[in-house]
């Protein structure tokens, strides 16, 4: 390699190092690695902002920001208040059912819509119903987080490390869906009743309080009926058109952007205050991270680590999957798994390329989706969605430790990953063979 | 009022004497916050229901009308997360364009004085000042 290669890849590890240790704003870190890495050559204007292979992936953030502006509308009208209320007194108030309930509403929101959003919305509703039950709290917060992330690995949507395989590798909304929706509502099924062990301590509720649960009027969370009208049908159309973007040669981005703008347009709310919850911030960490992996490709870095994973896995696609699947899942607890699966994608890419882009050579893609998504319920910092969870459980008095999450976390983590290991090897290397 | 005054019962102060907030005091008397009435309020609102205030329309009468409850013996100093109130305060020689300067900074309708050791020597409260000013 060359010294402008080498220089590369001791600029990315020094950001990678940072971004790990959150002593500086990952941000910060990911524009600063971004602009060291246009001063230092390693790339430039036209192939940071232009390129496909080595550039932002406009897919990627044009998704985000429509998905992110559905979101925005959507939350103003109190449909996923009403949803976990009306779900949680169909349980009449036994503890260990709320906790279900609320583990399949938080999964099935992460698989529409992203994690984070999803646990904002979920957490307020669950610090309600658990002082109404007078049950401890956090062992459901903990359970949510956990949910919304193996949740969101079920759909191109779901978790952001999905939306960039998607637009690296050409899979669609689709085959996320036939691929990984699959083995997740299995997968759902093991975590339900791991949570029943986990936390057994937490579902003795007094009688008294339960009846609580059952005067919580969830229909007062409707508090503007044509915005829910017109939010649900935007997400209707968005979510056909989806699974219909290979026949409707539209890309996902194009859809969720259309949607965004539509429900925006049509929502009659104030389109500066709407915009307002948008996280430029976290597009633009994706905008640096993108920069800083593209410098790796013009610099031949990706090309040479591709070649040497491209030789180990040539003729071992079984074990090279597995290996991923569990390699990328201790990554993905250890860093967020956002920039490792930015790194990573182009090196499966040209891997999987070498190896002929069959079905077993793509299931290295789902290896890597499942190992990055479902890691990142290893440890309390693994995902966006702990530390969330975290933070709003803290700020409301119930200190949640990082190992307190982490011990359940490592449990999850294996248990899921012991579960998923046989789905790829039997489905892609066994039967798919 | 002392960091160890329960909220419950500064909240009944205020509302008896009618006072638009009060200075947070410690063991030595110098001010550790200065809260508008509306902070205290925030301190019996649950946090579940600041965050997603959709949330408090779906709570029955019955429970909403005693949500004060939930205060229980917290106090004051419990009640704080202490970097958020930093208090407001003026030395006993500022003029009413800098206590009013102060109160809008610090969107508080309250100031303390403090004397030349930091010790809460009086408050001001925009009541006062708008008298003063206005005439």
């Amino acid at each position: 390699m060359s010294a402008l290669a080498w220089t590369a890849v001791v600029v990315f590890t020094v950001a990678y190092v940072l971004i790990a240790s959150e002593k500086i704003h990952r941000v910060k870190v990911a524009l600063g690695g971004a602009v060291v890495m246009l001063l230092i050559g390693a790339t430039d204007a036209h192939h940071a902002l232009f390129s496909e292979e080595s550039g932002i992936d406009w897919n990627v953030i044009v998704l985000l920001i429509g998905m992110m502006l559905i979101v925005a509308v959507l939350r103003r009208t109190g449909v996923f208040e009403y949803i976990a209320i009306w779900s949680v007194k169909r349980t009449r108030g036994r503890p260990f059912l709320v906790l279900v309930v609320l583990i399949v509403v938080t999964a099935v929101a992460s698989a529409a819509l992203d994690n984070v959003t999803t646990v904002l919305l979920i957490a307020p509703v669950t610090f309600l119903v658990c002082e109404r039950l007078a049950v401890p709290v956090v062992p459901y917060l903990i359970a949510e987080a956990m949910a919304s992330n193996i949740g969101g690995t079920a759909t191109l949507v779901g978790d952001p490390p999905n939306i960039i395989i998607a637009s690296r590798s050409g899979l669609s909304y689709l085959d996320f869906l036939i691929h990984l929706a699959p083995i997740i509502v299995l997968v759902m099924v093991v975590f339900i009743a791991l949570s029943r062990v986990m936390f057994r301590g937490s579902f003795d509720a007094d009688p008294e309080r339960v009846r609580g649960i059952m005067e919580l009027d969830e229909k007062e969370a409707i508090h503007n009926p044509r915005l829910l009208v017109l939010g649900l049908v935007v997400l209707g159309f968005v979510t056909v058109a989806f699974a219909l973007h290979t026949v409707l040669h539209m890309e996902p981005s194009v859809v969720a952007i259309v949607g965004g703008l539509v429900l925006l347009a049509f929502s009659r709310l104030d389109a500066e205050d709407v915009a307002r919850d948008v996280e430029w911030p976290t597009l633009l960490f994706f905008a640096g991270l993108f920069i800083m992996v593209g410098a790796l490709v013009n610099t031949g870095v990706i090309e040479q680590v591709a070649n040497y994973a491209a030789d180990a896995a040539s003729g071992r696609l079984a074990t090279a999957s597995v290996g991923l699947l569990w390699g990328s899942a201790v990554l993905s607890g250890v860093v967020d798994n956002i920039p490792y699966v930015a790194t990573m994608s182009p090196v499966v890419a040209e891997v999987v390329h070498a190896e002929g882009g069959g079905q077993q050579a793509s299931a290295l893609w789902w290896a890597l989706a499942l190992g990055a998504d479902l890691g990142g319920n290893a440890t309390a910092v693994g995902a966006s969605a702990n530390v969330v969870i975290i933070g709003l459980a803290e700020r409301a008095g119930h200190r949640i430790g990082f190992w307190q999450f982490t011990r359940y976390g490592l449990l999850v983590t294996t248990v899921t990953l012991l579960v998923t290991t046989p789905y790829v090897i039997l489905r892609y290397f066994v039967f798919g063979g | 009022m002392h960091r160890s005054t329960p909220v419950a019962e500064a909240a009944k102060m205020l509302a008896r004497l009618s006072l638009p907030g009060l200075v947070v005091i410690d063991d030595d008397g110098r001010p550790v916050a200065v809260l508008p009435c509306v902070e205290i309020l925030s301190m019996a609102v649950p946090q579940y229901c600041q965050d997603d205030p959709t949330l408090a329309r779906v709570i029955d009468e019955a429970a909403a009308d005693v949500f004060a409850q939930q205060l229980g013996d917290r106090t004051l100093a419990q009640a704080m997360p202490g970097h958020r109130w930093a208090p407001a305060t003026v030395d006993g020689d500022a003029t009413a364009l800098e206590v009013a300067a102060v109160m809008a900074g610090a969107n508080s309708p309250v100031v303390a004085i403090i004397d030349g050791s930091g010790k809460v020597d009086g408050v001001i409260t925009l009541t006062t000042l708008l008298e003063r000013v206005l005439g």
